[in-house]
């Protein structure tokens, strides 16, 4: 299974992983021209602040909450790739928010803010989805002081306990 | 092992899907009361303004029993459960055996004991069937009066404003959304509805329903009665407990379950709205009609039916998100302090302009509840910070700064290691 890894202390803020990440998920692959777009494209990584810079980033968790909330059944774990996320299924999000509530990690967002314009159609969550169509997530390989990474790592069993071991 | 479970939604469904995982040979085998696949009831509204067609609340697709290997019994309904022989007996004169069984048996409108709530043109807003009803009786134009400012009502409130009806909303407290939102959140959607075109009365308890076979209007105990071609009650819930009192299981406001889902019978497991919870927000053993609640139940549940110990803890009774018109709101936990549950908690708040209110309860030092409107961002940070019951009396200063987010926590021990989710 396909995970970011972050190694926080390089971080330097410098917000090129976000400025990647919308450009990836705007339809114009630019992250300027991105914000006439409407729906306007979303980071799906935050850089936010503790001593210092902390890239948070979707952990496509081994049993995600956001998926266990989606009242819609169209946020869920691919049990080939690991990766979580609420496009390309049978079911479609309604932008009910219960992921946005569930997610410990506060990295998943509304398509638009509060007061948006369109009224017909549903707004939307937006998430992380690791970049399907992409050798390297945009994040990654924006990143130029490696803080982030893709690896794989073996899914963990539940034991009998349930726990992770 | 055969495993049986009553009922299909959020609950019965997610417990059919990991039991298939758990145990890939047993027998499983869903007995649910509604026609049709899984469908989720929390879309209803959706379905009612015409932005959904049904296929498209089927929350696990309409070949999910096929592909998990689920013998799916839908339109049949459980008569008793025979705890001393292992069995179940439905309506169609079947009687099921099972070596484990989930009673995930939902919920059911409550309705208050005024007269009237049986004329023709009235209907409660709980499944797939009340939305239809609506749909196939009322058009564009016409008056409809819902008694009931929750969840339920207000979503068939919008769903109907936007199919262009007049909509009145009549609710007995003094703000909507009573048992989840504060005054000032609630006054945020007010205005939102409003500006729909949804009227609101507040402070008005209906009398009776009118009309002598069908309904024309409701009654109320100060004003003039409200016209209207079509009635929806929306009164509140209560838990599906009568198959496990007749079966003798213990049961109070809902089925009683030990952390591992058990009933005081031990092969039989119950899930979902049906059940009580030990809410950890508030301390108190309360139902809890939530659908992330009730798959989280039916997962766990799940565990436990095939022996794999697995102890539901951490759960906290309100984790509600919505949003009707513009406004998005989350709340979660203990939102309402009251007379007696005000020792040693203080309040947090924050508000931007006429459409963004925050609020953290705390209580020794922990979140305990969250009411956010108009802006959700990382709403699910605080939710876990409330359901892990994280000490956060260090960051008492900057609880709702925008830069406070799960990095101020990521090096910390104490988050996010209780539940195996990460």
């Amino acid at each position: 299974m396909k995970k970011l890894t972050v190694t926080a202390e390089d971080c330097t803020g410098c917000r090129r992983c976000e400025q990647a990440c919308i450009a990836a998920h705007s339809r114009a692959g630019n992250a300027a021209l991105a914000t006439l777009e409407k729906p306007e494209p979303k980071s799906r990584i935050l850089i936010e602040y503790d001593r210092g810079p902390v890239p948070l980033v979707c952990r496509h968790c081994v049993e995600p909450l956001c998926v266990s909330a989606c009242m819609a059944g169209c946020m869920q774990k691919d049990p080939e790739t690991g990766i979580v996320n609420n496009v390309g299924h049978e079911q479609q999000c309604v932008g009910c928010w219960m992921c946005i509530m569930a997610c410990p990690y506060g990295v998943i967002s509304p398509s638009y803010d509060a007061g948006g314009e369109d009224q017909s159609s549903f707004a939307v969550a937006l998430k992380c989805d690791l970049c399907p169509n992409l050798d390297t997530p945009a994040c990654v390989a924006a990143c130029p002081m490696n803080v982030l990474a893709v690896s794989d790592v073996p899914e963990p069993v539940f034991n009998a306990k349930g726990n992770v071991p | 092992m055969t495993y049986v479970i009553i009922g299909a939604s959020a609950a019965g469904a997610q417990a059919a899907e990991d039991l298939r995982k758990l145990d890939p040979d047993g027998d499983i085998r869903i007995l649910t009361e509604e026609a049709g696949p899984p469908y989720s009831r929390c879309l209803i509204s959706r379905y009612a303004d015409g932005r959904l067609q049904e296929r498209d609340l089927y929350f696990k697709t309409d070949h999910f029993a096929a592909d998990h290997r689920i013998h799916y019994s839908s339109g049949v309904r459980v008569t008793s459960i025979r705890p001393g022989s292992n069995t179940v007996i439905c309506d169609n004169g079947e009687t099921v055996v099972y070596d484990k069984l989930l009673l995930a048996t939902g919920s059911r409108p409550w309705l208050p004991a005024i007269p009237g709530c049986d004329l023709e043109g009235v209907c409660t807003f709980h499944s797939l069937k009340d939305a239809q009803a609506i749909t196939a009786q009322t058009s564009p134009t016409q008056t409809v009066a819902i008694i009931g400012a929750g969840f339920a009502g207000l979503e068939a409130a919008y769903a109907l404003a936007r199919k262009r009806l007049k909509v009145t909303v009549v609710e007995r407290c003094g703000q909507i959304l009573p048992n989840q939102l504060d005054a000032q959140g609630a006054t945020i959607i007010h205005r939102d509805l409003e500006r729909m075109g949804v009227q609101i009365i507040l402070n008005q308890s209906v009398a009776a329903i009118n009309g002598s076979d069908r309904a024309t209007g409701v009654m109320l105990a100060e004003k003039p009665q409200v016209q209207a071609d079509f009635v929806i009650v929306a009164t509140g819930t209560e838990p599906n407990k009568g198959l496990a009192a007749q079966a003798g299981l213990e049961t109070a406001r809902g089925i009683r379950v030990s952390n591992r889902l058990q009933t005081s019978a031990p092969h039989i497991f119950a899930a979902g709205d049906a059940i009580e919870i030990d809410d950890v927000s508030t301390g108190k053993r309360m139902p809890s009609a939530t659908w992330f609640n009730a798959v989280l139940q039916g997962k766990y549940a799940a565990y436990n039916m095939a022996g794999r110990t697995r102890p539901y803890t951490g759960a906290v009774g309100i984790q509600n998100a919505v949003q009707f018109h513009q406004i998005p709101a989350i709340s979660l936990g203990q939102v309402l302090v009251d007379s007696d549950s005000r020792e040693n908690v203080e309040v947090v708040s924050l508000s931007e302009g006429d459409a963004i209110y925050k609020k953290l309860v705390l209580k020794d030092g922990r979140i305990v509840g969250m009411v956010f409107v108009g802006d959700i961002q990382k709403s699910g940070f605080y939710g876990a910070l409330i359901r892990d019951q994280v000490d956060v009396s260090r960051f008492r200063h900057k609880l709702l700064d925008k830069d406070f987010s799960y990095a101020a926590v990521h090096r910390g021990p104490q988050f996010g290691q209780r539940s195996p989710y990460q």
